[in-house]
């Protein structure tokens, strides 16, 4: 099935196999920082936006994004405040999970802009960092809060 | 500021490697634990498929890095989920769909699934006589005991521990378990594999040990080591479990049979058949003076390394020699055994060994401390060791500074104002003795490239070796690359392993670096760190220095439910120099959250052989809300050597919980601590103790 969708803000077309996934698709489609580990809605390493929800790319189908609009982190532009609270941060060691975790921050903080640590990190409980990474990103969490804030 | 290229998803993985042409494989498991293929049918396999079959690799050797003992498919399957058959096909899809079109037919065979069990002599045997590789991963004497599962045994006699188990006047004695678990890289593991037209093996892998895999496949193709080149992207993720030859010699098969490059990416489930770490059964007995003299310790180790040795052997080894502990004993033995199951095979994991018999040793010291009526703190600094002090290996301790983390660890939790509800743990853990590591640098334009066979699975290397090659070189770390690592292109390195590589490479860096000032050009060192143990006496020299760290925890639990609410777990690690400063925290964080899953629920299950949680719900992993109560700190001393971090923080965090719960008297003995063991604990409290559980002394 032909689907055209918004792609990281430019229009784009992709061929859905049948019962092929989210992750599949846009992975075939270049953009490898979308990622599977446990291809059952847990971990968090496939996330995207669709639209303005975070979703869990291995459990949605190629097919459902038609007309909608969906943001990887590759779509984010340099001065974003989250991909700079995670640099600044030094929030990753193998960098798997970070662009699910930057994708999941965003639209935590957009829900949430004054988010506290304890309630970030019961955000993130569907985003797993084998490396361990937790307390940096938490400060990234932090940190992105108040670029953004400072940005309004 | 520039985008962290890792925020940005940038880094590419072996998972997203490509080679034009590729064909996609997957593999064919046996569903039972141990039998013989009696037939492999694929009719139903689609057409334009090609299927790898035993008599396709019958010329290939076995192969193994410690002991030769695996095909590259099994005729013979020893565990559920061991490797029968292979596919290549055009798609992943395709592969997965004739994988699951071939049909296996195996004769089933008696099989064991409890290391204790397999070292009986009635039972059955996996392996009818074993060959030690000569793979240079087995660089110690493995001593396999003819006629058994046992795979290697070592040693340690240090002292006559009788004569000093009748000198003491109190004796403690327990038996402690820990299970498999997994290593859960985030990325799986993934190769692409070719053979070029001039007949060289061309492989990209994830893998800690690029030179082992060389020889290891190059003596399983019959090809020149020089003729096998393995290059090695970023790991998202290994621990341990990117080691050896994996799924590598199978992929190279199919790429040898298809005349076309392949690919495999396996599947998560699959991680949990492929490696994971020993299961452990060890048995300490304690003696000491009513002073509070640590006067005799004798220790059994029983690593179930699976169906395949793998480095088992290594880890046993190491097991063993981390079970004295950092305490003065004069006496002490040591046995060490690695013994085969009919398990999916166990290998290195962030810790390799130490672990185990940490969470033993340290549980036995809260035990005498008890026994004594002593303090958990006074009995371990009462006997600590320091500088000068012979360890139970007889060579002499340099560099010590286990005071000063204990009191570190202690004081983060007010032990000393009140103990009720914490715990302590103290962790010696040796690095790899002996090996070499050679590193080349050279001009490039306005900066420097180093070439270098270090791995970057997250731990920060390549970070690591531009900061310290910009300092000699007075110029920013931003001049310097470090590309991925290429068996072509990098000198010999020994592997990614046992937080080896920062203290090795970065003497190794120095010698090249001047050398490089000299030439004008290029410059290249090489480091060797000299050493090992004789496997009959454990005499010898274990390490050229020693990973040190104290651990304490602070909990509460809550006794209807049996769940622990930690306040505060912190470790104080001995890192001599820190080169990269957020890098080392990272790497302090990434051990101790590893470490409280091993603690609190942690656990490959099985059910006759069989894994019953083979995926990411029903095997848990530590989430940000976990680590909360995690902190940690480095200590440095002026002018010491560099001191690895991978792994020291993690052992600390088990004992230090299991010990904190001992303060308010419920004994655990087997990891993980999951809230049923506690109420059984809280139950045992009431009731009077048991008798010792005996079993694992057998031998
Ligand atoms: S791969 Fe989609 S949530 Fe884990
Ligand atoms: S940084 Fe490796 S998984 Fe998070």
């Amino acid at each position: 099935m032909r689907v055209a969708f918004v792609l990281d803000g430019a229009p784009a077309e992709l061929e859905a196999g049948e019962g092929e996934m989210l992750v599949d698709a846009l992975r075939a489609a270049g953009r490898l920082s979308v990622r599977e580990t446990c291809g059952i809605g847990v971990c968090g390493a496939c996330a995207v936006i669709v639209d303005d929800e975070p979703v869990s790319a291995c459990l949605m189908l190629a097919a459902q994004v038609d007309g909608r609009s969906v943001t990887t982190v590759e779509g984010l532009p340099d001065d974003d405040p989250v991909l700079q609270a995670f640099t600044q941060a030094h929030a990753a060691q193998c960098g798997w999970c970070t662009p699910g975790m930057v994708l999941t921050v965003k639209a935590m903080l957009a829900d949430d802009p004054q988010i506290d640590r304890e309630r970030a990190a019961e955000g993130l409980g569907g985003n797993l960092c084998r490396c361990g990474s937790y307390s940096r990103i938490l400060d990234a969490v932090q940190l992105a809060a108040e670029l953004t804030l400072k940005e309004d | 500021m520039r985008v962290d290229p890792r925020a940005r998803g940038a880094v590419r993985y072996s998972v997203d490697a490509d080679m034009p042409g590729q064909l996609h494989a997957a593999l064919v498991r046996s569903t039972v634990a141990h039998g013989v293929v009696r037939g492999i049918d694929v009719s139903g396999v689609a057409p334009g498929v090609t299927v790898l079959l035993p008599e396709d690799v019958a010329d290939l050797p076995l192969y193994g890095c410690q002991i030769a003992d695996q095909a590259v498919l099994a005729e013979r399957p020893r565990h559920a989920g061991d490797v029968v058959a292979a596919v290549a096909a055009p798609t992943p899809a395709a592969a997965r769909a004739a994988a699951r079109a071939v049909v296996v037919e195996v004769d089933e065979l008696p099989a064991v699934f409890d290391a204790l069990d397999a070292a009986r002599e009635e039972a059955p045997l996996l392996h009818e006589g074993l060959s030690v590789s000569d793979n240079d991963a087995a660089y110690f004497g493995i001593r396999p005991v003819a006629g058994t599962n046992i795979c290697h045994r070592f040693r340690i006699r240090h002292g006559d521990v009788e004569a000093g188990f009748a000198a003491a006047d109190v004796v403690v004695e327990g038996t402690f378990r820990t299970p498999a678990a997994a290593h859960v890289p985030m990325e799986p593991h993934a190769t692409v594999a070719r053979f070029t037209e001039d007949g060289r093996l061309e492989v990209v892998t994830g893998t800690q040990t690029p030179f082992n895999m060389r020889m290891e496949l190059a003596a399983m193709f019959g090809l020149d080591e020089e003729d096998v080149r393995i290059v090695v992207p970023p790991m998202g993720g290994s621990f341990g479990a990117k080691t050896f030859t994996r799924q590598e010699g199978i992929v190279a098969a199919l790429a040898r049979k298809t005349g076309r490059p392949v690919k495999l990416v396996l599947g998560r489930s699959e991680e949990f058949l492929t490696l994971n770490r020993h299961p452990s059964i060890v048995h300490v007995r304690l003696g000491a003076t009513r002073t509070g003299d640590l006067v005799a310790k004798a220790v059994t180790c029983w690593a179930d390394t699976g169906a395949y040795a793998d480095c088992g052997p290594g880890v046993a080894q190491k097991m063993g020699f981390a079970a004295p502990g950092p305490y003065r004993i004069p006496n002490c033995w040591v046995d060490a055994h690695a013994v085969y199951t009919n398990t999916p095979p166990n290998g290195a994991f962030r810790g390799y060994g130490a672990m185990q018999s940490i969470w033993a040793s340290e549980r036995t010291m809260d035990l005498l401390a008890a026994r004594l009526g002593t303090g958990p703190l006074e009995l371990r600094r009462r006997n600590l060791l320091r500088d000068g002090d012979a360890y139970a290996t007889g060579e002499a301790m340099h560099g010590t500074c286990f005071e000063e983390l204990l009191d570190r660890a202690a004081a983060a939790v007010g032990y000393e104002h009140d103990p009720a509800g914490k715990g302590l743990c103290l962790v010696m853990k040796g690095m790899q003795t002996p090996s070499r590591a050679s590193i080349a640098i050279e001009r490039e334009g306005d900066g420097y490239v180093i070439r270098c066979a270090t791995t970057e699975m997250g731990q920060g290397a390549r970070r690591s070796l531009a900061l310290l090659a910009a300092e000699r070189l007075g110029c920013r770390p931003e001049q310097i690359r470090v590309p991925d690592p290429d068996t072509d292109r990098v000198p010999y390195d020994t592997r990614t392993t046992s937080s080896r590589s920062t203290f090795m490479m970065a003497g190794a860096l120095a010698e090249a670096c001047e050398a490089l000032l000299e030439d004008g050009r290029r410059g290249h060192g090489t480091i060797v760190n000299d050493g090992g143990l004789d496997p009959d006496t454990g005499q010898g020299v274990a390490s050229t220095h020693w990973h040190q760290a104290a651990g304490a925890a602070h909990l509460e639990v809550d006794e209807e439910t049996g769940r622990v609410r930690l306040h505060r777990v912190h470790c104080a690690v001995y890192a001599g120099r820190v080169v990269n400063a957020p890098g080392a925290a990272l790497q302090n964080e990434g051990s101790m959250t590893m470490g409280l899953g091993t603690a609190l629920f942690e656990s490959v299950d099985f059910n006759e052989g069989q894994v019953t949680n083979a995926n990411l719900s029903d095997y848990n992993v530590p989430t940000a809300r976990d680590a909360a109560a995690l902190t940690h700190e480095l200590v440095e001393r002026e002018g010491a050597p560099i001191h690895g971090l991978g792994e020291t923080a993690l052992p600390p965090v088990p004992a230090a919980i299991g010990n904190a719960l001992a303060s308010l008297g419920i004994e655990l003995y087997d990891l993980p601590m999951t809230p049923e063991r506690v109420l059984e604990a809280i139950d045992r409290r009431a009731a009077p103790s048991p008798e010792p559980d005996l079993e694992a002394r057998r031998r």
